[in-house]
């Protein structure tokens, strides 16, 4: 034990690198050995695992509450969408990217009169802004399809994985298996260079901005770059995030990114845990099994799924679930972890 | 009558009062001397309920305050002007005054007339808003608003705090005449302490926390080492 | 030629800018009660006020009057804001501020899924108590209808009801002086927690006639505050969250904004235009335009 927090100690970075390329080859393997709906169903929760990040990032550790998540992920949405239409053999890694890039941009250009902005009014005016990008996604109709969204077909399996798997064994090659793997890739990356970020200067800069900015001033830090600069790196996830969810789900359209997806993503960040990145994690891994939860809801009361209750269960169930979180413990499930590791260590010693 | 009994006071591992007793009587000042820090303020706001208690009692006329709301507290007839005054810029001198009423039985517009008759120079702005006021009007404004209500108890906290010598000088005799005509117990901060012990009847000095001294205001001037420490007067 | 200006484009715009506005108007002014009493954005402003219309305007179905119907929606709304304060409110006083903000968002998830489990009769039209068509004049049409004047007269008697309550009443003077100091008043025995649930109150209660007016005339649905909430919003803020009189004149710019630029360039560019004129503002006056710039204890 001793020799595992000695090299963590003293090669910081390093080990999270091995912790994350473990972890995520872990998950690779695995997946070679799950059903094809389970498949989805972590590749879906990947993509979600990218957005709480950016959104744990921004609203745990710099305080700033934005509501904007959506928007940016409709940015990141639309523009893989757009890019992997024109471009059907463009590489996976320039979609990603123009995705994040466009929607950093976006999020630069409401960062910087933003976040100057308070508490409420922020929250307010990312709201505004995720509200208005809807309505401009069906009016720049010939981009973007209008209301009725686009059409996109680009995870297709290369051939070169087929192979790797075991030639044209159909049951094994499901289309489910490569968009999969990528989104877990996508994903590891994600959270190392978040690990990252959050260890760095810039992150302590952020948190002491968080808890005291006047302090974070005197001490020579520039409190308006620093939160333009954790504004950019949420919406540059969510962006990520977006796109993931855009090429998985296979169409992109104005109604895909509502306030109640944003009241969801804010639901399982604070479930999972603010400001952590094991939360997102979690976070992530509750929504692929959101719908097997809302299920087990519906056969403990009773509630029939198509009745008008049980069609808006989900909606209820998480709103609840924020509220009681928020209620007790602010930290969310890794909150608890916390105070069950505090107890262990005293018990123990 | 005011009696503290063993009030204990903690801001987190902070200990702000320890062990306080003393007894504060009706129709008397009482001054609270001591130098910043000592916990002054903590009593005056542990005494109206502004700030709990873990430990000790405080009694006002046999009945115990220390598990009341402070809304209750100020209800029962204890007035507390806060440090810096608590006027409300926002408002008018009248709705300053007619604020300090609608918890009372006060009539308003008697309540009213009595203090502009104590404070004539609020009935000349009584349509202005307090921010217009100077910083001894203010003062008047302050007390005169705790006193619509016919207050039994009244605490003071640094009334004199940026005001000029002259002014400090005649709200002190104010508070002195209104002390025995109205029969107040008054408990009384002030950083100054010459001027306070000059109206006060007694005086306690707190130090970090503690009592350290106690008794009637002459003896407590008398006193040289309460002279060198704590009131600032070189013999 | 009178009423050649009277049937312009410019004019009926006009008309429709100013009857939106102020019904954004009047949420604005329930965000503003709340934020001057307590401090907290409500974001689930729209969906309360939705659900008390519901509650309210549901019985319109079932043959009851339409004005007790209103006076049920403004009842509902009133217990709803009250009960909303007592149980999710009150326990996160002193708490970071974010708190309330995410409860009220998760808040705003339940009630308008709630609401659409409970009513689900996606065809039912509230039927107006005045006539919906407009006026004619010399053959020309001018887009404003019996039911727009009802409208927007409930709404500014509503706000000069609230204003004068605040204004010139000891109930009001006491909220007033909760919201601006709440220790000093506690001090001189006002009980500022009562007070602060009767903001709630007061607020939920207006805005339930807001969505009524919403409402009228067209299909009940959950959703159908979330937009003039987020305009709310923005006029709240452009005012100044803490200025009534900012808030009004925010909604409607807001709503003359919203009109002018659905009829001259897209209806789709109008919420975008809003958060930019919001931007705007905020950049040259981050307090809004209706603040002073600093509140003083003296």
């Amino acid at each position: 034990m001793n020799f595992l927090k000695n090299s963590r100690a003293a090669f910081p970075t390093l080990f999270r690198f091995a912790t994350v390329l473990i972890g995520t080859l872990l998950v690779l393997f695995i997946t070679f050995f799950l059903h094809p709906i389970d498949n989805s169903k972590l590749a879906g929760g990947a993509a979600v695992t990218v957005v709480v990040l950016g959104l744990s990032w921004l609203i745990g550790l710099s305080g700033q509450v934005s509501l904007g998540n959506a928007g940016f992920m409709a940015i990141g949405g639309y523009v893989a969408a757009i890019w992997s239409n024109h471009h059907a053999h463009s590489p996976l890694l320039v979609t990603f990217l123009l995705a994040t890039v466009c929607s950093a941009f976006v999020g630069l250009i409401v960062a910087l009169p933003s976040t100057r902005l308070r508490g409420p009014y922020l929250a307010g005016v990312t709201l505004a802004f995720s509200a208005a990008i809807s309505p401009l996604a069906i009016s720049l109709n010939t981009l973007t399809g209008g209301s009725g969204g686009l059409f996109v077909n680009y995870l297709v399996t290369p051939t070169w994985f087929a192979h790797f798997i075991g030639g044209s064994n159909e049951l094994i090659v499901s289309n489910a298996q490569w968009p999969t793997d990528v989104m877990v890739v996508v994903a590891g990356v994600s959270i190392f260079l978040m690990s990252n970020l959050f260890n760095s200067r810039t992150g302590r800069a952020m948190r002491l901005v968080r808890d005291d900015d006047v302090a974070a001033e005197l001490a020579g830090i520039n409190v308006q770059r620093t939160r333009t600069l954790a504004f950019v790196v949420s919406a540059a996830y969510a962006g990520l995030g977006g796109s993931m969810l855009a090429l998985l789900s296979g169409s992109v359209t104005p109604q895909t990114y509502s306030l109640s997806f944003s009241i969801l993503l804010l639901t399982l960040m604070v479930l999972g845990g603010m400001g952590t990145l094991s939360g997102a994690v979690i976070g992530g891994l509750i929504y692929s099994y959101s719908n097997n939860l809302v299920s087990l809801v519906n056969n403990i009361t009773g509630i029939s799924a198509t009745s008008p209750l049980g069609a808006n269960l989900k909606g209820i169930v998480f709103g609840v679930l924020l509220i009681l979180c928020m209620l007790l413990s602010p930290r969310g499930i890794v909150g608890f972890a916390g105070a069950f590791r505090n107890l262990k260590k005293r018990v123990i010693k | 009558m005011i009696k503290i009994d063993q009030l204990s006071v903690s801001y987190g591992a902070v200990k702000a009062l320890e062990n306080v007793s003393f007894e504060a009587a009706k129709g008397r000042i009482t001054a609270v001397l001591g130098a910043n820090g000592a916990g002054k303020t903590t009593l005056l706001r542990t005494i109206s309920g502004l700030v709990a208690s873990h430990h000790g009692s405080i009694t006002v006329d046999e009945i115990q305050l220390t598990d009341k709301s402070t809304e209750n507290i100020a209800r029962l007839g204890i007035a507390h002007v806060p440090e810096g005054r608590g006027v409300i810029a926002e408002f008018t001198v009248e709705e300053n005054l007619k604020l300090g009423t609608l918890a009372s039985k006060v009539n308003i517009g008697e309540g009213m007339e009595k203090q502009f008759e104590l404070f004539p120079v609020l009935r000349e702005r009584r349509k202005q808003h307090a921010s217009t006021l100077s910083g001894g009007e203010r003062q008047m404004l302050a007390m005169a608003r705790a006193l619509i209500a016919k207050p039994s108890v009244l605490l003071l906290d640094e009334p004199s705090l940026g005001l000029a010598p002259l002014v400090t000088q005649e709200m002190m005799k104010t508070i002195s005449a209104l002390c025995s005509s109205e029969q107040l117990t008054v408990l009384l901060i002030e950083q100054n302490a010459k001027s306070a012990l000059k109206i006060a009847h007694e005086a306690v000095v707190l130090h970090l926390g503690h009592v350290i001294a106690s008794g009637s205001a002459q003896q407590i001037q008398s006193d040289d080492n309460m002279r060198r420490y704590y009131l600032g007067v070189q013999r | 030629m009178m009423g050649n200006v009277l049937t312009s484009r410019i004019a009926t715009d006009f008309f429709g800018g100013v009857t939106s506005g102020i019904v954004i108007a009047l949420v604005a002014l329930c965000l503003v009660i709340i934020w001057q009493s307590t401090n907290i954005l409500n974001f689930a402003q729209g969906a309360m006020s939705m659900f008390a219309a519901f509650v309210g305007m549901n019985l319109v179905f079932h043959g009851v009057n339409y004005w007790l119907c209103l006076l049920i929606a403004v009842l509902a709304g009133m217990v709803s804001g009250g009960l909303t304060e007592r149980v999710l409110i009150r326990p996160l006083y002193g708490k970071p501020e974010i708190n309330p903000v995410v409860v009220m968002i998760g808040f705003l998830g339940v009630v308008e899924a709630l609401a659409a489990s409970i009513w689900n009769n996606e065809s039912a039209t509230v039927p107006p108590p005045f006539s919906l068509t407009y006026f004619e004049s010399n053959g020309h049409t001018i887009l404003i209808s019996p039911n727009a004047i009802f409208q927007v007269t409930l709404a500014v008697g509503v706000m000069l009801l609230v204003a004068l309550v605040f204004r010139y009443t000891n109930i009001g003077l006491q909220m007033r002086a909760a919201a601006l100091a709440p220790e000093v008043s506690k001090l001189l025995g006002v009980r500022v927690d009562r007070l602060l649930t009767l903001g709630w109150i007061v607020s939920s209660g207006v805005g339930a006639i807001a969505a009524v007016i919403v409402s009228t005339g067209q299909t009940l649905a959950p959703t159908n505050m979330d937009g003039i909430f987020v305009s709310a919003f923005i006029a709240a803020a452009i005012g100044g969250l803490s200025s009534p009189v900012g808030a009004v004149t925010g909604g409607v710019l807001i709503g003359l904004t919203n009109y002018y630029v659905l009829d001259f360039w897209s209806p789709n560019i109008a919420p975008l235009t809003s958060v930019v004129v919001l931007v705007a503002v905020l950049f040259v006056r981050p307090q809004g335009l209706f603040t002073k710039n600093t509140t003083r204890r003296v």
